[in-house]
């Protein structure tokens, strides 16, 4: 008759075992299985954990910078190749990803029995929710290769038994995973739910997915029906933008060439106290010149990512240089300004995501509420990996020509013939500082001559190591070859 | 005399009794008469019917008719009347009694034989009983000592007895004039202790428990009770942290249990309090204290590992209403000031540290600076008021008892005495009636209010007036009456509306050199100005007990705890500096919080006696259950900037009223316990526990826990063959194993899986839903942390006045919680917890008392030293250590809780000296021959290569110090000559180090200690402090090293007091029972090493704490 005494129930918080009791619950799981899409701060290890900063670290478009060596580890690791399992970025990159498997598979077992959810919503959410598995893994996959395959919410005794799966079980995993989401995803959203994952999202990711694993045809066909007619509105309504700089601009948000786009906000004023929390874009803070006094930008930036000579010298000429490249340099001298140069700098920093004076937030702590997007995946993206399909199948180098050229036409480029070197100097051009450079780089077999000059070990740094913490304690995780 | 004793019997009495016993009649002499009767029971039957009937007679007179009568005879004695048995009816008497057995033995009696009774000093002892074994034949020694008797022959025995003294035997043989010396009882064997849900007798008992009496209580000024245990007893470390009126000191049995909850359980008259609780307890109404150190503690099962500690307060006591007062009024101020660098001295470090960096100096003259503003001196008080006064009634009849008591404390701190005071108002009233012979009912009730202004931010860098003061530089002068004057005249005049003023108007100072939250202590405070925070308490409980047969006794109590909390604070407009301002809206913010807690608890307790054996058996049930709640709500943009002014009645937008609360998650506790205790003969002993607690902090494989213990003893010398006439008078081992637990540090619902938030995502422009996702997978086995621990003593009483108690002892801690280090992969937000971790405790502890009395000079001496080594035995497989402790700045964490050492250890690299010269860097090698620290400068720290390497780096840090003291231990001294009383009351600690961060690493411009006068320069090679320097590349000041420890070890005198009680001749005259007024001073002096504000210091990193006040206090006690 005691137990029931001994048996409360928490005030102001759910028990597992009562949650996802109503479609409204429901919506709130799908909200944390999208939440570790940005995680710019804490993390699981505390750190700062935007993807953008290690991954263009990596690439031959930037070195670490910030205020000195030591200024974020991680990334300063990854720019020099001096990983360990110890130290380095893979502890932010893996346990993001890991905890947003989990969030969707939680979704996925949940979603079944939460009663009163409509046929409709049901199929939307989970798609949503496979949609977002294989956005993880396929992260997962591209960074570890090998890494365990959890595809339901573990209890603790079995936590400890999770083998490493063969890459190509997780990239079949990811391939069913989109395949599953794409007919019951919605071609469109409501500008209300923008950001949501579409069917051209899916779409989009199995066709990159595809050109990973080197399914050239697969690749082509299915990146064509997100790109359509070359130079034209898509079916999901995707069209290159006239002007290349308004792509970025926080002003214009899902635009027609977004295509799967991680949402930020300038609105919720956050303080140094919601570290953990910030859904702003904290990178182009970390990006901003130090101390800067001149115009445009804003004046308390952190430094981070300076832009490589060799990028700048790929760009001369290039008319997509003064929206890819910010020269802080000779800003301050034209204008009598100053800033101070960042570790490893060059004069030159990231244009795309920089702290701009106009878009400086009207309430709330200037450093913390960056409100500009990252489109992760964009038309002209998706443009050029169905061109390089196309070339590598060598089906229809007509149409990877269409493709290449509506993307430097739009720049008001001549055309070119579509090799594959074309394609490649294309993509980084077009593509460059958006998080994608290092990974073409290691998929095409090109970054031990690339990245040479950062320490890069071919054979070794094309994949990361296996944060430390998980390959002890008996758990069944084999570290990586070299680490 | 003879004339007293004329006087006494010629005194004038009425009297009219038929049929009352003799008792009445000698009462109501004694109470209307004021004539004082010694008579032994054994020798007077005083239950034998009497009559008189006396007007105006002589007391002569109705004595003769009430006692000679009945065969009794008497005699004066100063002012008493001693009553004896006539012995010519004795031996009548006797006649009747043995004739039946034996005529002659009628004739055979009446050997007469004298004696004297004394006490071991040699005085005589009047009244002692004296009587013949077996028979009723007795009577009581005289003003002398002396008695007379006619016994039967040799055979006889002679019992002598005497209240506070051991019953002798005496066979009386030949002898015809006997002496006797009676042999002072040993109280603290007949003391009571208490157990929990129960009480045994000291000398039976078998656990290590402490006792502290009201008695050693009553003459120490404290305002709090758990202040009063410090240094009182072996194994209670109590460390004051904080010299803050009011503020709760942190209290340790046998070392620290657990990394998580180290806090004994608090029992006040049977009801559980948590930590909080005992604050709103009166000292002056606590009857003693008894501290369970060992398995004793377990009948509190599984929270019970940390010791237990239950306050039992005072009942009325027998007799007529007393009535009490008892109050002091004091003034303290501080002991020690740190010496901080002056004006001229501060300018010529800043030079030196500047152009050690390869700048220019910054100060032209600082000769000329001269003094400048001394800090230190600006914010103590030296005069700070306390008061105390406490008015206390009591008294009980044979049908009930009654105590009522009202306190008021008010205190000011030394530090800034207007934003630091703590007030408090109590009230208490227990009263219990024997409504019949079976059935008594009580109850307990307590009112308590306390408030508290304390906004100093004590023991932090991060402002506050005692960190500003200690590094504020001495330049900055407290009042600017000449703003153009000052380096800074600028900042004046742009902030001259929000720059706070003194009252003529004129702004405080503010530095142009340190800024940051060091600021202006006396601007600082004007900030703060009012707020406080409050406490209600209301605790109630009553009880019901039933001996329905005798032996059997139900009890059954119902108590409760309700508390009402909260503050009220006011934020102004204001600038200090350019980093510490509040330029946009005042700000008021009120918050109220409730708690309730409530406990039943049932008892059934047989006691037993069956031949030499004794039992008592307990069992009984408890519940327990808590819950709070709270709000709070902030008040933006007042159009007032004043606290008092401040209030939620303006009317303000709803945008500026923002609203917090919170519930505290509810928790329960279901108990079953038993416990047995068996003595044979009190020689050998034997308690037995069992309790089960079923917690809803459980996890549900775990949802009840046993917690059992047993306890044995043995006492020798009661045994025959023990020598009776040796030093020794009582020795007995004892020793006790037992399991207990350690619940508190358990949050409730931590074994469940539960739904977080704040798993959030964006949707649209700027359209944020909160997400919400599984915590952490559940643990259905997390339990409590369990203790095993282990005692071996022995309380011995030697030389009749030497009382000595031992103990030795072994605390294992297992299962501590933690979080537990999952792999990621799993992809779970949160780490549960789970029950890792062990710790163990291994200590000595030593209580000596000795008490005897040089003519009419009495005194007491007690000690006690206690020694406890505390080690971290495993933190799982996935940690080594955890970092404990940082300073704002610093390179590395400070202390380290890691397997083999103890919790919290210091943990740096070891300078070992400076470089005086180029010649030792370059000979400060490695084993292969390499400089190590080629980079250094002379004046640099050399620092222990200890790995070897042949470079500084972070491996090279080593284990420090233990921030606990090894040894603790306390001294008391109290003596009375006449109508004079000393006491004097020490205790100390030993083996600890103290960590001082006084200057702000980040703060380059901070004021500098005096010892820093002695750094290396180049014209002071032999300087032994580093040489300063703002840039610090050899990291002298950021690492934590030893050269920021010091020796914690210290020895205080806590009380001395000097008491004076006045006469009772003049008393009398008043109709005042006692008059005692008194001199007393707490921590008059204090013996340390230590450098700082004070090294009673808990956690043993000092970061500008709040020092101990130095008290004097004048005081008086009256009982009517």
């Amino acid at each position: 008759c005691k137990k029931s005494f001994l048996e409360l129930t928490p005030q102001g918080e759910f028990l597992e075992s009562n949650y996802y009791a109503n479609p409204a619950q429901a919506l709130t799981a799908l909200v944390a299985a999208y939440d570790p899409l940005v995680t710019e701060t804490g993390g699981l290890d505390g750190t700062y954990t935007d993807p953008l900063g290690p991954l263009n670290s990596a690439s031959d478009d930037c070195f670490a910078g910030g205020g000195g060596s030591s200024d974020v580890p991680d990334w300063q690791a990854i720019n020099n190749y001096t990983m360990t399992p110890a130290v380095g970025p893979q502890a932010g990159f893996w346990a993001i990803n890991f905890q947003g498997v989990n969030r969707a598979d939680v979704l996925l077992e949940k979603l079944p029995n939460v009663p009163g959810l409509s046929e409709d919503v049901l199929k939307r959410y989970t798609a949503e929710a496979h949609f977002l598995r294989a956005h993880y893994y396929f992260d997962l996959v591209r960074l570890f290769e090998n890494v365990p395959l959890i595809l339901n919410t573990l209890q603790i005794s079995e936590v400890y038994q999770q083998p490493q799966a063969k890459p190509e079980e997780v990239y079949a995993q990811v391939e069913a995973d989109l395949t599953a989401a794409i007919p019951d995803l919605p071609v469109t959203v409501a500008a209300s739910e923008n950001g949501r994952v579409t069917q051209g999202a899916a779409k989009a990711l199995l066709g990159k997915v595809y050109l990973y694993e080197k399914k050239w045809a697969l690749a082509a066909s299915t990146l064509e029906e997100v790109n359509g007619t070359p130079g034209g509105t898509s079916t999901y309504g995707y069209k290159l933008l006239n002007n290349f700089g308004d792509i970025f601009s926080p002003t214009n948000k899902f635009n027609s060439e977004s295509i799967f786009e991680i949402v930020h906000t300038g609105m919720q004023n956050y303080t140094w106290s919601n570290w953990n929390q910030f859904k702003s874009n904290v990178y182009v803070q970390m990006v901003g010149p130090r101390s800067f006094t001149g115009p445009i930008y804003y004046a308390g930036g952190y430094g981070f990512n300076p832009i490589t000579p060799n990028l700048v010298a790929a760009m001369k000429g290039d008319p997509r240089y003064p929206y890819t490249i910010a020269n802080i340099d000779s800003l301050t001298k034209a204008t009598g300004t100053s800033y101070d140069e960042s570790y490893q700098g060059t004069g030159y920093y990231i244009e795309k995501y920089a702290p701009k004076v106009k878009n400086i937030v009207t309430t709330g702590l200037t450093d913390l509420n960056w409100p500009n997007d990252y489109i992760e995946i964009r038309l002209a993206d998706t443009y050029l990996m169905e061109a390089e399909a196309l070339v590598q199948a060598g089906t229809n180098t007509g149409r990877a020509g269409d493709l290449l050229n509506a993307v430097r036409a739009r720049v008001g480029l001549a055309a070119e013939t579509p090799t594959l070197d074309n394609i490649y100097k294309e993509r980084r051009l077009e593509l460059a500082t958006e998080g994608h450079r290092w990974f073409d780089l290691v998929r095409t077999g090109q970054a031990p001559a690339a990245l040479a000059f950062k320490g890069f070990q071919a054979g070794k740094n094309e994949i990361l190591p296996i944060p430390l913490t998980e390959t002890l304690n008996g758990t069944q995780i084999k570290q990586n070859p070299g680490y | 005399s003879t004339l007293n004793a004329q006087n006494i019997l010629d005194k004038k009495i009425s009297i009219t009794l038929n049929n009352a016993s003799l008792i009445n009649v000698l009462n109501y002499l004694q109470k209307n008469d004021g004539v004082k009767f010694i008579y032994s029971n054994n020798a007077i039957d005083v239950n034998q019917q009497v009559s008189v009937d006396a007007k105006n007679l002589s007391l002569k007179n109705v004595l003769d008719q009430v006692l000679k009568s009945n065969g009794i005879t008497y005699e004066v004695l100063k002012d008493r009347i001693i009553l004896s048995k006539m012995t010519e009816l004795k031996a009548a008497a006797d006649v009747k009694l043995t004739k039946q057995n034996s005529i002659t033995s009628a004739e055979a009696i009446s050997i007469p034989i004298t004696g004297k009774v004394i006490d071991k000093n040699g005085q005589p002892v009047i009244g002692a009983s004296i009587l013949e074994k077996g028979t009723t034949n007795g009577t009581t020694t005289d003003v002398n000592g002396n008695f007379k008797l006619n016994v039967e022959g040799p055979a006889s025995v002679l019992t002598i007895a005497y209240i506070g003294y051991n019953n002798q035997e005496v066979t009386v043989g030949n002898q015809t004039d006997i002496a006797i010396t009676l042999v002072e009882d040993v109280k603290a064997l007949n003391e009571v202790v208490v157990v929990g849900y129960g009480t045994q007798r000291k000398a039976t008992v078998t656990g290590a428990i402490s006792s502290v009496k009201a008695s050693d209580l009553q003459d120490q000024q404290v305002t709090r009770i758990d202040d009063a245990l410090k240094g009182r007893t072996a194994g209670v470390n109590v460390v004051q942290s904080s010299g803050a009126p009011g503020s709760a000191p942190s209290i340790r049995i046998r070392g620290i249990t657990s990394i998580n909850n180290s806090d004994p359980l608090y029992v006040i008259d049977g009801v559980i309090v948590d930590n909080g609780g005992i604050d709103n307890i009166n000292p002056n109404d606590v009857e003693s204290i008894d501290v369970l150190k060992d398995a004793s503690a377990a009948i509190y099962g599984s929270r019970a590992s940390n010791g237990v500690i239950i306050i039992t307060t005072k009942k009325g006591k027998q007799g007529p209403p007393k009535i009490s007062y008892n109050g002091y009024i004091g003034f303290q101020g501080p002991v020690n000031k740190p010496e901080l660098a002056n004006a001229s001295q501060y300018a010529m470090l800043r030079n030196e540290a500047v152009t050690n960096d390869g700048g220019t100096a910054i100060f032209a003259n600082p000769e000329s600076l001269g003094v400048g503003t001394n800090w230190q001196d600006q914010i103590f008080s030296n005069n700070a008021l306390i008061q105390n006064h406490n008015l206390s009634i009591n008294g009980a009849t044979d049908k009930a008892n009654y105590y009522t008591s009202f306190g008021y404390l008010d205190q000011d701190g030394i530090v800034m005495p207007s934003i630091s005071n703590y007030k408090k108002f109590t009230f208490t009233t227990n009263t219990s009636y024997k409504v019949k012979k079976w059935l008594t009912i009580g109850e307990n009730f307590t009112y308590s209010y306390t408030r508290n202004k304390n906004s100093l931010n004590t023991n932090s860098v991060f402002g506050g007036p005692l960190s500003s003061a200690l590094n504020l530089d001495p330049l900055t002068p407290t009042v600017v009456t000449d703003i153009n004057g000052q380096p800074n005249a600028g900042i004046y005049t742009s902030n001259a509306n929000n720059i706070v003023r003194d009252a003529q108007g004129n702004p405080y100072g503010i530095s142009n050199y340190v800024s940051q939250e060091i600021t202006n202590p006396l601007a600082y405070v004007k900030t703060q100005q009012g707020n406080y925070g409050y406490a209600t308490n209301l605790l109630g409980s009553a009880f019901i007990e039933v001996e329905p047969v005798t032996g059997f006794k139900f009890r059954s109590q119902i108590s409760a705890k309700q508390a009402y909390y909260g503050s009220k604070s006011f934020t102004p407009i204001y600038y200090l500096n350019s980093s510490t301002s509040n330029l946009s809206n005042t700000s008021l913010y009120l918050e109220n919080d409730k708690n309730l807690s409530w406990n039943i608890d049932n008892t059934l307790t047989y006691t037993h006696s069956f031949g030499k054996n004794n039992v008592t058996a307990l069992i009984g049930t408890s519940a327990q259950k808590e819950s709070g709640s709270g709000l709070g709500g902030t008040f933006l943009g007042l159009p007032v900037n004043t606290f008092n002014e401040s209030s939620p009645n303006y009317a303000l937008p709803n945008a500026n009223k923002i609203a917090n609360g919170f519930d505290n998650q509810p928790y329960t506790l279901a108990s079953y316990f038993g416990r047995v205790t068996y003595d044979y003969d009190q020689k050998f002993l034997f308690t037995g526990i069992i309790r089960r607690d079923g917690s809803s902090k459980f996890g549900s494989n775990n949802v009840y826990g046993t917690f059992p213990s047993a306890q044995v003893g043995y006492v020798m010398s009661r045994e025959g063959w023990f020598p009776t006439h040796s030093f020794i008078d009582y020795f007995k081992i004892r020793g006790s194993y037992g399991i207990v637990g350690n619940e508190m540090s358990l949050a409730p619902f931590q074994y469940t899986a539960t739904i977080g938030s704040g798993r959030n995502y964006v949707f649209g422009d700027d359209g944020l839903i909160v997400g919400y996702s599984p915590n952490a997978p559940s643990n259905p086995n997390l339990r409590w942390e369990e203790t095993r621990t282990a005692n071996i003593g022995f309380d011995a009483t030697l030389l009749n006045n030497l009382t000595v108690t031992f103990d030795i002892y072994k605390k294992t801690t297992k299962g501590m919680l933690q979080t537990v280090q999952l792999p990621a992969y799993a992809g779970f937000s949160a780490q549960p917890s789970a029950n890792i971790g062990d710790m163990e405790n291994k200590g000595v502890e030593l209580n000596l008392g000795y008490s005897n009395r040089i003519g009419e000079f009495n005194y007491n001496i007690g000690g006690n030293i206690s020694y406890n080594h505390n080690e971290v035995t495993y933190l799982g497989d996935q940690i080594n250590f955890f970092k404990v402790g940082s300073v704002q700045n610093a390179n590395y964490e400070i202390g380290r809780t890691e397997v083999g050492h103890p919790v919290g250890a210091f943990y740096g690299f070891e300078e070992l000296g400076v470089f005086h010269s180029q010649a030792e860097i370059d000979n400060y090698k490695s084993a292969n021959g390499t400089v190590i620290q080629p980079n250094a400068k002379p004046g640099d720290f050399k620092w222990n290569d200890t790995d070897g390497d042949g470079k500084i780096t972070d491996a090279d840090r080593k284990f420090l110090g233990n921030p606990l003291p090894t040894f603790t231990y306390g001294i008391n001294f109290s003596a009375n000559y006449r109508n004079f009383d000393i006491k004097l009351f020490g205790q100390g600690v030993w083996g600890n180090k103290i960590y001082q961060a006084y200057r702000r690493l980040d703060i380059a411009s901070a004021n500098y200690p005096i010892a820093a006068l002695d750094a290396w320069t180049p014209t002071n090679t032999t300087g032994n402090y580093p040489r300063l320097t703002d840039s610090d590349p050899n990291n002298n000041f950021k690492n934590p090293s030893n050269f920021y420890l010091q020796n914690g070890a210290y020895f205080r005198i806590k009380t001395l007091q000097l008491g004076y009680t006045l006469p009772g001749a003049w008393l009398k005259k008043a109709d005042v029972q006692r008059a005692r007024v008194f001199l007393s001073s707490n921590n008059l002096a204090t013996i340390t090493g230590y450098k700082g504000y004070d090294p009673e210091i808990s956690g043993g990193i000092d970061m500008g704490i709040y020092p101990q006040a130095r008290t004097f206090m004048v005081g008086l006690d009256v009982t009517l």
